[in-house]
């Protein structure tokens, strides 16, 4: 096979379980073009440069020919799809109820609750048997907390789960069954929650309450406030950004951590360890695999590839997290790790919002698991995994327990 | 515990604001401030801020020289 086939080979499923060996193609081939006309970078130096480089744009309406799940989605493109200027006002206004400079305690505020939800969830777990850490723990935590967070009720978090899998499946790259009808109902599903969450915008305009989308409704900056679409395209992406990838983290944490028994013993006898542990979890299992929306606004030379204008340009960040010529045996996984400058999180200045959230999220989820699932084995190795190779994780992650139960 | 931040290495991503903002903050949007000597209570935090700096600025030890035990 040859290397300008490669996107096709990672998006197909049966690679999903392991698309490291495709990756490590991608590395040795350089900046290689597909043959359906985008450019894949897997290598980390390059990467990280065009991160930072203005001439490389996330807005679709750069690219020459753009896909219309992006451009047709029912609501105004949220700052993760756009460029500076207009980028950095709007993601400055979700900033401010979030963290700082104006609210730099928010997230530090959560660790008690996180940790309640977390022991909650693995009290309900039943004394021997499986457990599906995904379905039981690692979906229903994340998705409690933005949606505590956001102010959205909890009797309304089954309709935020089926709006958010509508809108995921489409974007999905795999091909698979009718693409025009995932489009449409991702559109329907995006519109949807927009004005669902608008909604309980305006209704705390009136009313505030403590929550983001309160915030986002009444604050007034020296930049004046979102206008009402702009908060419902913010609001859906923080809502779905704010927990799709948490699970993965999380699951694709634990799947790691029972491959690996030397280091989850290692982090079980020290949870003082974790922080360290996540940030290479974000480096060898990334969460978002890649980055499928930048294109170039103007000819730009990449390790000695012309990428032309407009053409789209792939960033796989989980082939630059393994890149040899940056980390030191970067196929093992090591929660010890030094000099750990991953791109699990992105870089520059769309680097993720909800990184410092994802990050004490997995660490409470991670080393409560650990202490209180003191003898669980992996059910089924590799688990069935989720269909995007983006937002990459396993669908289920079942574990068996012998009947000693769950450890106060 | 002591810090000290690489302020040439550091490009405002703030992590460490969200993390420790009892120790780190943010003086407008990009200039970092920081409590050099870590407070009581505040080294688990300031180690998971030292463990989240995108650029690895944060470098966390004990106090050194003669006045150190």
């Amino acid at each position: 096979m040859t290397p300008d086939t490669l996107l096709r080979r990672i998006n197909d499923y049966t690679n999903r379980a392991d698309p490291y060996p495709l990756y490590a193609e991608l590395r040795e081939n350089g900046v290689v073009r597909q043959d359906d006309g985008a450019y894949l970078v897997g290598t980390y130096y390059e990467i990280a440069a065009l991160l930072h480089d203005p001439r490389v744009s996330s807005d679709q309406r750069s690219r020459k020919d753009p896909d219309p799940a992006f451009t047709q989605d029912g609501l105004t493109p949220a700052f993760i799809r756009l460029d500076d200027p207009e980028h950095d006002r709007l993601r400055r206004l979700a900033m401010r109820p979030f963290g700082p400079p104006h609210s730099p305690g928010r997230i530090d505020a959560l660790h008690g609750d996180i940790t309640r939800i977390a022991e909650e969830l693995i009290d309900a777990f039943p004394d021997k048997g499986r457990i599906d850490l995904v379905d039981d723990f690692a979906y229903p935590l994340p998705i409690t907390v933005i949606s505590r967070l956001m102010g959205v009720p909890h009797e309304d978090v089954p309709r935020v789960r089926a709006w958010t899998n509508a809108v995921i499946a489409g974007f999905d790259p795999t091909p698979g069954q009718d693409p025009e009808r995932r489009r449409q109902e991702a559109r329907q599903a995006r519109i949807a929650m927009g004005r669902y969450l608008g909604g309980l915008a305006e209704e705390r305009r009136s009313h505030p309450t403590a929550d983001l989308l309160s915030a986002l409704a009444n604050d007034d900056g020296p930049e004046g406030r979102l206008t009402p679409e702009e908060l419902m395209s913010t609001a859906v992406l923080l809502l779905i950004a704010g927990h799709e990838t948490t699970v993965n983290l999380i699951t694709n944490g634990m799947l790691t951590l029972l491959r690996h028994p030397e280091a989850l013993e290692r982090l079980r006898a020290d949870p003082g360890l974790m922080p360290g542990a996540v940030e290479e979890l974000l480096r060898f299992e990334p969460p978002v695999q890649y980055l499928p929306q930048r294109s170039p606004l103007t000819d730009i030379e990449v390790a000695g590839v012309t990428v032309p204008r407009g053409a789209p340009l792939i960033l796989v960040l989980a082939a630059g997290n393994r890149d040899p010529r940056r980390f030191e045996d970067p196929d093992r996984f090591d929660p010890l790790r030094k000099d750990n400058q991953h791109l699990g999180f992105g870089s520059g200045i769309h680097i993720c919002y909800g990184a410092p959230l994802a990050r004490i999220e997995a660490q409470i989820a991670l080393n409560a698991l650990l202490r209180r699932l003191d003898d669980a084995r992996l059910a089924e190795d590799p688990p069935p995994y989720r269909r995007s190779p983006i937002l990459r994780g396993p669908r289920h992650l079942p574990v068996e327990r012998d009947a000693t139960g769950t450890t106060g | 515990m002591q810090i000290v931040v690489d302020l040439n290495r550091c490009q405002a991503y703030a992590q460490c604001v969200f993390l420790a903002p009892d120790v780190f903050e943010l003086h407008g949007e990009e200039s970092l401030m920081f409590t050099p000597a870590v407070p009581d209570g505040q080294q688990e935090r300031v180690l998971r801020a030292a463990a989240a700096c995108p650029v690895q600025a944060i470098l966390v030890g004990e106090p050194a020289g003669p006045a150190a035990r």
